[in-house]
């Protein structure tokens, strides 16, 4: 029964590369489309991945990572003195204009971090040492900004370079591996004194505080006791996730989801993908239903029952499925790693491939159900009456 | 053939497909950065388990002294290095003295002048004195008016007065000597106490104002240190006198030493910011504690190093 299906699927290839194609370009479609917005989504918390923190302490009226409203320096002791925290740290962070050597202005993200203990430094450093950052007037560029802050393309910005920020001088000591961050400039690490150097003063420098919970106590009622404590609002730092309010990275998606018409875009095409995968593979495998009638007709009248020439359907729209899919993935696997190379917004969460999976064997299934609804409307004997 | 070709073509693609999207999937996470783990240096661990967190500063014992100027001048001469140990009232540093040396010649010849009044007043009274003799010898009593030798005795007496005031003008001319060798003297700044010279800011050649802001030299204690801990206002119900206390330096976490509590200073201040702005306004006060420390034997300890401080103080009562 298996290979009749197959035979009389693979039998007509124009049809069948239709199906395969019309598959093949809902997947493609929905995936890349998904993966983008996904990859979007993260870079808008790519100051959480590049700062290091497992705790953000922030002002109360702060609803996501890209919002600094500035604190005063001792709430940083007022942190550190609360009993669950192994230690606390201050950061500043925040846009500032660099001058190049031919009198160009970029802008960056600055992120000044504690001169002592580095927290807050980048995770892996491609050039350069992190300790030199003690020494003055010194930067740590991120890879992005290699290219980005440099005037002439064949010259990338190396270690020793210098730059201005706000004219004053910044000579670069390493660079850093980062996450692009959702406003496009690159990161900029100094020490917190350097940063409120470079940084126009204002009254109150203090962007957030950094912490850690002590041993044995968890994120979350590390955050809530420096909430109690302080009034300032603590959010952990751990990936995106549906069912934690607490996370700096869920809130910080949740706000661009809801400020920004961000998702309207990207589901709207997504929703396309849907719309063109059901309408051509249900048109296609409708015809290739009809096509081939007589010899199901033929089938039907030497004896099959309606269930096994419906799973015969079955097999076919799902084996379109499966084939169609695949080649989507492959092409979406092209260009993750074109993505991957480029440093465009793109992020595939593992359920992804799974979700439109299973959307696109759907969708087959709506189609096969089409022809077994037509097919069982059909009486054998009209084979005889052609 | 071709259409074989095309079945097979698009089973191996979409198998390779699948083979591709789990590869991409491992690489993407592989391009993630990676999250948590401790900070490059390890802050140091909390002493206390309930403890309140402020920024200090190692100052001299009993304070450094900011040494002043009497009067902004010229710095012509320090006659200290940093770190020298000073007794009380040895000489720091000369300010210029010129216009007082000018001064003390134009009174020099004052003095002289003054002193030739004197010899010209002497003379001329011994010359009034030895007429007046000359009159008195004579014993006829014609030969001399009565009044004539009245007149030269007054004479004698105007001149003995004019003698006098010379004598008083030579005398104020000694006295605005010494006063003004005084002021000389007082443009050498002498240590006001024993101590050693923690800072100097001032050169041969330059200005020294008398602005407390920025003064000439600084004299402390450094056998001593003690640590003034900032803490922020909020925290403050949380701190008691005699509160065990342990210091730690910036930078490098892994030096520590107790500290012994002084006195808590009564009066909160406004607190110092870094960005040092003037126009800054001030939203936070500090309570300011005093903890002494004795200087470790092997510990480079350096007054006006940052110390992060860790009280012992109950955490605050929590309504429930």
């Amino acid at each position: 029964m298996i290979g009749l299906a197959l035979k009389m699927l693979f039998g007509d290839t124009a049809k069948y590369l239709m199906l395969v194609f019309g598959i093949f370009f809902a997947t493609f479609l929905i995936l890349q489309q998904l993966a983008i917005f996904c990859g979007l989504m993260l870079w808008t918390t790519s100051t959480l991945k590049n700062v290091n923190a497992p705790i953000y302490v922030v002002d109360p009226q702060v609803s996501q990572v890209n919002e600094t409203t500035p604190m005063r320096d001792t709430d940083v002791a007022r942190v550190r003195s609360v009993s669950n925290v192994r230690w606390a740290m201050p950061l500043f962070n925040g846009i500032q204009r660099v001058k190049l050597d031919n009198g160009a202005f970029k802008i960056i993200q600055l992120t000044g971090i504690d001169s002592a203990s580095l927290a807050g430094a980048p995770a892996t450093l491609v050039a350069g040492k992190l300790e030199d950052l003690r020494l003055p007037n010194t930067v740590i560029i991120d890879e992005l900004a290699v290219n980005f802050l440099s005037s002439d393309p064949d010259k990338p910005i190396k270690v020793g370079d210098r730059f201005e920020i706000n004219d004053i001088e910044a000579r670069v000591v390493g660079i850093a591996e980062s996450m692009r961050s959702f406003t496009g400039g690159p990161y900029v690490w100094t020490t917190y004194e350097r940063a409120l150097q470079y940084a126009p003063p204002q009254r109150k420098m203090l962007s957030a505080v950094i912490a850690a919970p002590m041993p044995g106590v968890t994120l979350e009622a590390a955050a809530a006791e420096i909430e109690k404590q302080t009034g300032l609002r603590a959010y952990v730092n751990r990936d995106f996730s549906f069912d934690a309010p607490d996370d700096f990275n869920t809130k910080t998606v949740f706000w661009f989801v809801k400020n920004t018409s961000i998702p309207i875009s990207f589901g709207t095409t997504v929703i396309v993908g849907l719309i063109v995968g059901i309408a051509i593979s249900c048109q296609t495998f409708y015809a290739f239903v009809l096509d081939n009638l007589k010899h199901l007709g033929a089938l039907k009248a030497m004896g099959m029952s309606n269930f096994r020439l419906s799973m015969m359907l079955v097999i076919q729209s799902v084996t379109v499925g499966i084939i169609g899919f695949g080649i989507g993935l492959l092409a979406t696997a092209g260009f993750t790693f074109s993505a991957i190379e480029n440093g465009a917004p793109f992020f595939m969460p593992t359920i992804i491939p799974f979700a439109v999976f299973a959307a696109i064997q759907l969708i087959c299934l709506f189609a096969a159900s089409l022809g077994i609804i037509r097919l069982s409307l059909y009486e054998p004997a009209a084979v005889f009456r052609t | 053939m071709f259409s074989k070709i095309l079945r097979y073509g698009t089973i191996v693609a979409a198998i390779a497909g699948i083979y591709l999207m789990v590869q991409a999937l491992q690489a993407q996470t592989k391009n993630q950065p990676v999250l948590g783990g401790d900070p490059p240096v390890m802050p140091p661990a909390k002493p206390f388990k309930q403890s309140v967190a402020a920024t200090g500063i190692l100052e001299a014992l009993s304070e450094n002294v900011a040494i002043g100027v009497p009067l902004p001048g010229l710095v012509t001469e320090v006659m200290v290095k940093v770190n020298d140990r000073v007794k009380k009232d040895q000489p720091l540093m000369k300010l210029d003295d010129r216009d007082l040396l000018a001064e003390q010649l134009s009174n020099k010849a004052q003095q002289e002048i003054s002193r030739a009044q004197i010899t010209v007043s002497e003379a001329q009274l011994a010359k009034l004195e030895s007429q007046l003799q000359r009159l008195n010898s004579i014993t006829d009593s014609r030969a001399v008016s009565r009044d004539e030798l009245e007149n030269r005795r007054q004479d004698v007496a105007v001149s003995q007065a004019q003698l006098a005031a010379a004598k008083a003008q030579l005398a104020a001319s000694e006295t605005a000597m010494e006063r003004i060798n005084l002021l000389i003297e007082r443009l050498t700044v002498r240590a006001p106490r024993e101590g050693t010279i923690i800072q100097v800011n001032v050169r041969a050649g330059e200005y020294a104002a008398t602005s407390p802001k920025s003064p000439a030299m600084i004299l402390g204690e450094t056998e001593r240190l003690q640590v003034r801990a900032d803490i922020d206002e909020q925290n403050a119900t949380r701190i008691r006198a005699g509160q065990a206390a342990f210091g730690y330096l910036k930078g490098d976490p892994t030096i520590t030493f107790p500290l012994k509590f002084i006195r808590i200073e009564p009066y909160v201040i406004p607190k110092v910011s870094l960005t040092g702005s003037s126009t800054e306004r001030v939203d936070t006060r500090v309570l300011q504690i005093i903890y002494s420390l004795d200087r470790p034997k092997d510990l480079p300890l350096y007054v006006g190093q940052q110390v992060d401080v860790f009280i012992e103080a109950p955490d605050r009562h929590r309504k429930q």
